[in-house]
């Protein structure tokens, strides 16, 4: 099944290019081999199908607090644990993961990448759906 | 949040008529930088706005990075719809300018069917086939 669903056939992207990021994970660079995720404890290897730049784990989702405003700094002094919050789309259909900050509550958005568990983005796909507050009955109760 | 407010309305232009214990009139006005609707800055439980409740956007007058007001000052489209552990939902915000996300509470006179729509949003276009979950 195709990621990009809509995708327009004409070469030109609404999205602006990824930025360049001078991290080097491999090569002799900060990380050298699989790491331990901060979530579940299990091995993570570096190589993430989709994306040049595994951004968490695929198991549990959960990532670390380490970029600033621009992916890819490590502006970030906070080293915090983020999870997953909720779940974003693109326009072109693809999904992206909200992680907040358990240590200082900030935000990031990040592309799911091809390994991520199909049951975690599920769970976390349906949350809006299962967990019904006062507000969220309200909205189910208008439609 | 209460730079936040503030700077809602004077941005805006608002009327001081009657200025509050917390430095806001009661009249205060702003307009949606989205869909151009004039609102009462304070909702009906008296409590300040931070979106506009028919079309959900907001504008990105708080610097949630480093605190204190933002100075760029951009339209913030919703994106997603977070869910606490009490089960109140928050509508999250992004600024279309520099890309910085917040989160805000669901008000009660919100439009109810653009918060249904971006909940049900990613289960319209699965990056995976959902047939496999009926054997899980």
């Amino acid at each position: 099944m195709p990621r990009h669903k809509n995708r327009r056939n004409d070469g030109r992207s609404r999205r602006r290019p990824q930025r360049h990021k001078d991290v080097l994970h491999a090569r002799g660079g900060h990380r050298t081999a699989d790491f331990r995720c901060a979530g579940c404890q299990l091995a993570v290897p570096l190589a993430a199908p989709g994306t040049a730049h595994r951004n968490h784990c695929p198991h549990c989702l959960v990532s670390l607090h380490v970029d600033g405003r621009v992916p890819g700094d490590r502006a970030a002094a906070c080293r915090g644990r983020m999870e997953a919050l909720s779940l974003s789309v693109r326009p072109d259909g693809e999904w992206l993961i909200i992680h907040e900050c358990r240590s200082c509550g900030e935000l990031s958005a990040n592309r799911i990448a091809g390994d991520d568990n199909a049951l975690v983005l599920m769970r976390l796909a349906l949350r809006p759906l299962r967990d019904v507050g006062t507000e969220a009955s309200g909205a189910l109760l208008a439609l | 949040m209460s730079t936040h407010h503030h700077d809602h309305a004077r941005q805006s232009g608002s009327t001081h008529a009657r200025t509050t214990t917390s430095g806001f009139g009661k009249t205060d006005t702003f307009t949606c930088v989205h869909c151009g609707l004039t609102l009462a800055a304070l909702a009906a439980d008296g409590r300040r706005r931070d979106h506009c409740p028919s079309c959900l956007h907001s504008r990105h007058v708080v610097d949630h990075v480093e605190g204190g007001p933002s100075e760029c000052l951009g339209r913030m489209t919703p994106i997603s719809i977070a869910v606490l552990r009490t089960g109140d939902w928050m509508v999250v915000h992004r600024c279309v300018r520099c890309d910085e996300l917040t989160s805000t509470p669901v008000r009660a006179d919100d439009n109810r069917l653009i918060l249904m729509r971006m909940a049900v949003r990613p289960l319209a276009q699965p990056p995976f086939p959902l047939e496999a979950f009926g054997d899980v």
